[in-house]
C-alpha cells in the first residue's frame, strides 16, 4: 500500500518535470527565434575619403557606428555565417578585418599590394583579393588570417566574385576588356572578351554580368554554353546585381540605378541616387535595393517592390562599397 | 650623415608613392548668389564660360543639376568627370552652386609615381578650374 502510494507520487512528480521541461525547451526555441529575428540586417559602407567604414543598421534605418580601418578602403566582402567583414584599404596595402557583432576591428592583414575588391567561397574558409598592382589574385586564410596562395591573372583585376553552383572563379581584368573564370583549384576554365573597361562584377546560377563602365553597357556571359550578349545602361555603368531576374545597374555618371528586365530584354525602369552612385546590395529579407553615392557622401536606400526612395543616409566621405556589403 | 638623411627622404618619398592606390580624386567647392534658385539654373546652362571649357552632357530640370565633361585633353588629371548643381540658399533671393569634380591622376601604373602625374598635381590642377570658374559665374550673376 505504502509502496504504491510512493510510486505512484513518484510517477506524478515524474511527469510534472518531464512536463517542465519539455515547456522550458519550448519558451527556448521561442526565444532563440526571436533572438534571430532581433538581429538587424547591416551595411558596411567604405568611406575612402576618411578611412572609416559606417555601419548601417537596416531595420532601424539609422548609422551605427563608425570604424577607422586603413588609409583609403575600398573593397568588402563579408562571411555572412562567421559574420566577420573583410575590408580593403588601398592605401596601406592591407586588409582589416571587422567583427560583425560588436562591429570591433579585430585584424588587419598585410598584403603590400593594393587591394582591390574581395569575394569568399562558399564555407568561409578562404577570402580572395583582386591585387591591381601586380595582377595577381591572392588567397587569404581565414583561420590564418594571412595569404597562403597568389595566382597570376589578367592585366589590371578589377571585380571578383565566386559563383557557388559552379564553384568558379570570376574576375574582371579593367585593361584588358576581358573576364576571366578559374575553377577552384585555379585552373583557368575561360577567358572571355567584355566591353570596353569591364569592372564590376556579379554572378549567380548559371550566369555573370560585368559591368563596362566605357561601353555603358553590361555583359551576361552564360557559365553552360558560353554564349553571351549585353544590353545598354546609362552612363558609366559601375556595377550590377541581378535578383528574381531583373538586373539592377548603378550609373556612376547619371547618378541613377537601371532596371533591366532579363526576360522581356528591355530597361523597366530607371531610378533617381545621390551623387555619383558606384555599388550595390540588395536585401531579400528586408526587400531593399541599397547604392553608395560617391559624390553626396550616402547611401540611398530604396524599397525593391516600387523602386520609391525610402531614404537617404549620410555615412563618410567618399562612400565606394566595392562588393557585397550587407550582412543578411 | 647626409647619405643617411637622403636616404630617410628617399623612403619616405617611396612610402607616400605606395600610399596611393587607384583612389578617385573629388574636388567639391560652392558659392552663395544673390538670386533665386530657378534664375541661377537658368542662367547657369546658358552661361558661356563653362561652355568653354566642359562639354554638357546632360541638365535635369527638376534636380538642377548639370553634368559635364572635359574639352581639353592635355591636362596632368584624367577620366574627368563634373556636376554643377543649384540649391536653396538661406531665403528664396539666394542660392547655392556646388561645383563636385571626379578625376584621377594620369599615372596608373605601379609606384614610383612620376613627378607632375600624382594625385596632388591632379588635385590642384582641378582646383584652379573650379575655384576661379565658381567666383567667375557669380560676378556674372551679381552684375546682371
Amino acid at each position: 500500500m505504502f509502496n504504491k502510494k510512493k510510486s505512484s507520487i513518484f510517477r506524478f512528480k515524474f511527469s510534472n518535470v518531464f512536463i517542465l521541461t519539455f515547456f522550458l525547451f519550448f519558451l527556448y526555441f521561442i526565444y532563440l527565434d526571436n533572438l534571430k529575428k532581433d538581429v538587424s540586417s547591416k551595411a558596411y559602407i567604405t568611406n575612402q575619403g576618411d578611412n572609416t567604414v559606417s555601419v548601417i543598421d537596416l531595420n532601424a534605418l539609422e548609422k551605427v557606428e563608425t570604424i577607422n580601418v586603413g588609409i583609403a578602403p575600398l573593397g568588402i566582402t563579408i562571411l555572412q555565417n562567421k559574420k566577420l567583414v573583410f575590408i580593403g584599404n588601398v592605401g596601406t596595402d592591407d586588409i582589416s578585418v571587422i567583427d560583425a557583432v560588436s562591429d570591433k576591428l579585430i585584424n588587419t592583414i598585410s598584403l603590400g599590394t593594393a587591394p582591390l575588391s574581395l569575394s569568399s567561397n562558399s564555407n568561409e574558409t578562404e577570402v580572395y583579393v583582386t591585387d591591381w598592382f601586380q595582377n595577381n589574385v591572392l588567397t587569404i586564410s581565414v583561420e590564418q588570417m594571412k595569404v597562403i596562395n597568389s595566382l597570376k591573372v589578367g592585366k589590371t583585376p578589377s571585380g571578383i566574385t565566386f559563383n557557388k553552383k559552379h564553384q568558379y572563379h570570376v574576375i574582371t581584368n579593367r585593361d584588358e576588356n576581358t573576364v576571366e573564370i578559374y575553377n577552384k583549384n585555379y585552373k583557368l576554365v575561360k577567358k572571355i572578351e567584355t566591353g570596353n573597361h569591364p569592372f564590376g562584377v556579379y554572378s549567380n546560377d548559371d550566369f555573370i554580368y560585368v559591368a563596362n563602365v566605357y561601353d555603358d553597357s553590361v555583359s551576361v556571359i552564360n557559365l553552360v554554353d558560353w554564349s553571351n550578349y549585353s544590353f545598354l545602361v546609362g552612363a558609366h555603368p559601375y556595377n550590377v546585381r541581378v535578383q528574381n531576374e531583373i538586373a539592377y545597374v548603378t550609373n556612376a555618371v547619371d547618378d541613377t540605378i537601371s532596371i533591366f528586365d532579363l526576360h522581356s530584354k528591355e530597361i523597366i525602369n530607371t531610378i533617381d541616387t545621390g551623387e555619383t552612385p558606384e555599388n550595390l546590395d540588395l536585401n531579400s529579407k528586408l526587400n531593399l535595393l541599397i547604392n553608395t553615392n560617391w559624390g553626396s557622401d550616402s547611401i540611398s536606400i530604396f524599397d525593391l517592390q516600387n523602386f520609391q526612395l525610402i531614404q537617404e543616409i549620410k555615412t563618410g566621405a567618399q562612400s565606394r562599397s566595392f562588393g557585397d556589403f550587407i550582412l543578411h | 650623415m647626409k647619405k643617411i638623411i637622403f636616404g630617410l627622404i628617399a623612403i619616405m618619398f617611396s612610402l607616400s608613392a605606395f600610399s596611393h592606390g587607384p583612389t578617385p580624386q573629388k574636388v567639391q567647392e560652392s558659392v552663395t548668389i544673390a538670386a533665386s534658385p530657378q534664375k541661377t539654373w537658368d542662367e547657369l546652362k546658358n552661361y558661356d564660360e563653362f561652355k568653354k571649357i566642359m562639354k554638357v552632357r546632360s541638365f535635369k530640370d527638376n534636380l538642377m543639376k548639370a553634368k559635364y565633361e572635359l574639352i581639353e585633353k592635355d591636362v596632368p588629371f584624367s577620366d574627368y568627370n563634373a556636376q554643377i548643381r543649384v540649391k536653396k540658399g538661406a531665403n528664396e533671393n539666394e542660392s547655392i552652386v556646388q561645383w563636385t569634380a571626379r578625376f584621377y591622376r594620369t599615372y596608373k601604373l605601379n609606384p614610383p609615381i612620376p613627378e607632375g602625374q600624382d594625385d596632388a598635381t591632379a588635385v590642384a590642377a582641378v582646383k584652379k578650374i573650379v575655384g576661379p570658374g565658381l567666383e567667375g559665374f557669380k560676378k556674372y550673376m551679381e552684375s546682371q
